[in-house]
């Protein structure tokens, strides 16, 4: 298994759609720090202006932390699109590429063939994640410095002091791989159901904005089914921004996405199970 | 500690029967306050506000006269300004009517209740309480009403050890604002219902601040003022 | 003479949808065989090819391998299987070696890397190994398709269609590389064409398909010599003996002629017939060979078949 799945991480690593999400984070934080560190500011005092008329406010907080609390939140919708790329790939790019005869003809069970592209899968949104992670903390800490991190949710204006901050970037992220997993599990299923990679790609995509603007429109209608959707968990990674952190509201999250990879995956396996090679 | 104690009970008796002139009060205030030609302080502050979540902070307060003030952080600190200066002269500004409205024990000590009303439209201040301990010529407590933002008092306290009476060890600081609005940036689409009819409501809160280390009479120089605020 | 069964299909079936692909076959290949399995495109050869190498489920029947059941032991079969499945497609982005280290890890037995250049080498790619495999032309590919069944050693080759798209020097080096799998390497062949000369070259023995049914099976020499409809007689002077022929009614069976030969479309039992008249005529038989491939008697059955 582990065999199957170095190769398929080679595999993986060897395609240039790989790298694409890579590049367009390597791309995309340090614009979005330069931008922050121009615009930031004033963004900031606009930010906490009502707060400011009753209290003084003393400290680097347009930090590292800030910034990437920043591109955690709009880099929420566009990940998944990067996720996808990849990984509605996996299974239909051996057949686009006719593949699957030769290595499906070897002695390997689909079961490990099918298991090790998903594992290749995950470790690919990990990895992706992971990236997003050291730019954003990494180059923000190199730009900014560090400092607290101030959060303003609707309830509250938050400050984390730095030695309580770390752990709930580590949180976050990781809930990040699990949510973006869900992308990548979802983006594997219609895989295996074509022979070429747009269609997964285009579906995947079109079922996440779908549902984020289900998610977004409050109507009675769709708040009934908001919590069948599984975009309305993605968001959660915020509760562990907290104070305290909602660790509750986390698990619970955690909690439906993991069973959305698990049945996502388990469909997968029975479709590709059965699944006549006529590529 | 006893001493403290003995000392709190025998202030009533000490303190001599003084004029009721609200103006000589405060006027003894700001004279004993006077003394205080700059001070620097380290302050920890700790905030009870429901909209505001915010770990115990510490800071340095550097104040000169008449009203130059500067806090400085290693890391952050947060607190309200009007909890910032606490000299007397900062809570009497401009011109205003003083009343002397009654005698009062509060927190074992005689004090004396003195309205000020500022003069002018100009203030956002509608009125100040202040109760004076006359005895030693300290506030030790102020209430103060304004127009927009509510109403909120502050309560000093002193360490009768330290060389400086004047100088309070601690200050309470309870705020009440009828209307306060957060605006709804970093927000997350999907935060709950609950959240978002909050921005109109009151808000009440408390700020706790611990004084210490006080070095007074340094000769601080302007400069450190203008650094930045 | 044959006595194990390598491969065994019994019943075999397998329904597209309304299109039944393949249709009750049967068919045994035994240990040294190589097996010609012919048909006309859609017999249904590729779908059967598929089911043996468990690309595509069967509807119904059995299939077994090395007298394993494939459902059951489809692992421990496929290791000893080396196959092309119609065109040969490999991870272009990657080179030729890697693609077969790739396959070759997956073949779970040990392919070191003296093996790969070894096969690369019996394909005549060993120059190339580095490159990427999407420069390949088909032709290389076709024979890195023939590596990367090599490449494990397995007893059994499958090869689907392995001259597609070559040229007849391409086509005569799949020949000898069959001949010397065969007769070498003592490997089993189970070879699926369209076209039957390619098959009644190097095959012993054969099956032709069509529409997913069996219509004939034997040795290829059986075949061949059943229903010979054209047959060439050597003889020490033509042009004599087709002036006598001429003037009776094997005149009309006469098909050419050239200096010693004489070819005559006949019916099997008209073959003896003929030699006793051209004896009775004077005329020296030296020869009787049956020309005829097996070609035409393929586009016939065909023809039978599709009507």
């Amino acid at each position: 298994m582990i065999t199957l799945i170095g190769i398929e991480l080679y595999k993986l690593f060897k395609k240039w759609r790989t790298y694409i999400g890579f590049i367009a984070i390597t791309v995309l934080v340090p614009i979005i720090q330069i931008a922050i560190s121009i615009e930031g500011q004033k963004t900031l005092n606009f930010m906490t202006r009502s707060i400011q008329q009753s209290f003084l406010f003393v400290g680097n907080f347009l930090n590292s932390y800030l910034v990437s609390y920043l591109i955690m939140n709009s880099l929420y919708i566009h990940i998944p699109f990067l996720v996808t790329l990849a990984a509605g790939d996996l299974l239909a790019g051996e057949a686009t590429a006719g593949t699957y005869r030769m290595l499906l003809t070897r002695p390997v069970s689909r079961f490990n063939v099918v298991t090790s592209k998903f594992l290749a899968g995950i470790i690919y949104t990990f990895l992706l994640v992971m990236w997003l992670a050291v730019l954003s903390l990494g180059i923000g800490t190199l730009i900014f410095g560090t400092g607290e991190l101030i959060v303003m949710k609707s309830s509250a204006l938050i400050i984390f002091s730095r030695n309580d901050i770390l752990w709930r970037f580590a949180s976050a992220y990781i809930f990040a791989v699990i949510s973006m997993s869900v992308v990548t599990s979802l983006a594997f299923l219609f895989s295996s159901l074509v022979e070429n990679s747009i269609g997964p790609i285009i579906t995947t995509m079109a079922i996440i904005i779908a549902f984020i603007i289900i998610s977004a429109i409050d109507v009675n209608a769709f708040r009934i089914i908001k919590p069948y959707l599984f975009t309305s968990y993605m968001g959660a990674w915020s509760s562990f921004f907290d104070k305290p952190a909602d660790l509750e509201t986390a698990w619970k999250a955690i909690g439906v996405l993991s069973a959305h990879i698990i049945i996502l995956f388990s469909i997968t396996l029975y479709i590709f199970k059965k699944k006549d090679i006529l590529t | 500690m006893k001493k403290f104690f003995i000392l709190i009970i025998l202030i009533p008796f000490l303190s001599f029967p003084q004029s009721k002139d609200p103006r000589i009060i405060l006027d003894n205030v700001k004279k004993t306050f006077s003394k205080i030609k700059d001070y620097e302080v380290s302050v920890d502050i700790k905030l009870d506000v429901s909209f505001l979540k915010v770990p115990e902070t510490h800071a340095t307060i550097y104040y000169k006269q008449p009203d130059k003030i500067y806090i400085a952080s290693k890391d952050f600190a947060l607190l309200p300004k009007g909890a910032l200066d606490f000299s007397p002269a900062g809570f009497m500004k401009g011109n205003y009517t003083a009343l002397f409205d009654r005698e009062e024990i509060y927190d074992g000590t005689k004090t004396v209740v003195i309205k000020t009303i500022p003069l002018g439209e100009s203030s956002d201040i509608v009125l100040t309480t202040f109760w004076i301990d006359p005895s030693k010529n300290i506030i030790r407590k102020v209430e103060v009403s304004t127009k927009v933002n509510g109403t909120f008092t502050i309560e000093l306290k002193y360490d009768a050890n330290s060389g400086y009476i004047q100088l309070p060890s601690s200050l309470v600081f309870k705020f009440n604002i009828s209307k306060l609005n957060i605006p709804k940036r970093f927000t997350n689409q999907d935060e709950s219902e609950q959240s978002k009819n909050y921005s109109k409501k009151s808000a009440t809160g408390t700020v706790y601040i611990v004084y210490s280390n006080y070095k007074v009479n340094r000769g601080l120089p302007d400069s450190l003022f203008n650094t930045k605020k | 003479m044959h006595s194990e069964k390598v491969i065994e299909i019994v019943n075999l079936s397998k329904q597209f949808k309304e299109v039944k692909a393949v249709d009750d076959l049967e068919l045994t290949v035994y240990r040294g065989d190589v097996f010609g399995f012919l048909g006309p495109n859609g017999a249904g050869k590729s779908t059967t090819i598929r089911m043996l190498l468990s690309l595509i489920k069967p509807t119904g029947g059995e299939i077994k391998l090395f007298g394993k059941s494939l459902r059951k032991e489809r692992i421990s079969i496929l290791r000893d299987i080396g196959a092309i499945v119609e065109k040969p497609d490999f991870y272009g982005y990657l080179s030729a070696f890697k693609n077969l280290e790739i396959l070759g890890r997956l073949s779970q037995t040990d392919v070191s890397q003296k093996r790969i250049m070894k096969v690369l080498e019996f394909v005549g790619l060993e120059k190339r190994y580095k490159s990427k495999v999407k420069t390949f032309s088909h032709g290389m590919k076709q024979r890195l398709g023939i590596a990367q069944a090599l490449l494990h050693d397995p007893q059994l080759i499958i090869l689907d269609e392995p001259t597609t798209g070559l040229d007849p020097q391409g086509m005569k080096e799949i020949r000898e590389l069959i001949f010397h799998l065969s007769g070498v390497e003592k490997k089993t062949i189970f070879l699926s064409s369209h076209i039957l000369s390619e098959v009644e070259q190097v095959a012993n023995r054969m099956i032709i398909l069509n529409k997913g049914r069996k219509i004939v099976e034997g040795s290829v020499s059986d075949l061949l010599n059943r229903n010979v409809l054209q047959v060439s007689f050597e003889v020490d002077d033509a042009s004599t003996a087709e002036m006598k022929i001429k003037e009776t009614a094997w005149g009309t069976k006469l098909k050419s002629s050239a200096k010693e030969r004489l070819v005559f479309s006949l019916q099997h039992n008209e073959i003896a017939e003929l030699n006793k008249f051209f004896i009775q005529n004077g005329v020296d038989v030296s020869a009787v060979i049956p020309t005829r491939s097996l070609e035409e008697y393929f586009l016939s059955i065909m023809e039978k078949n599709s009507i």
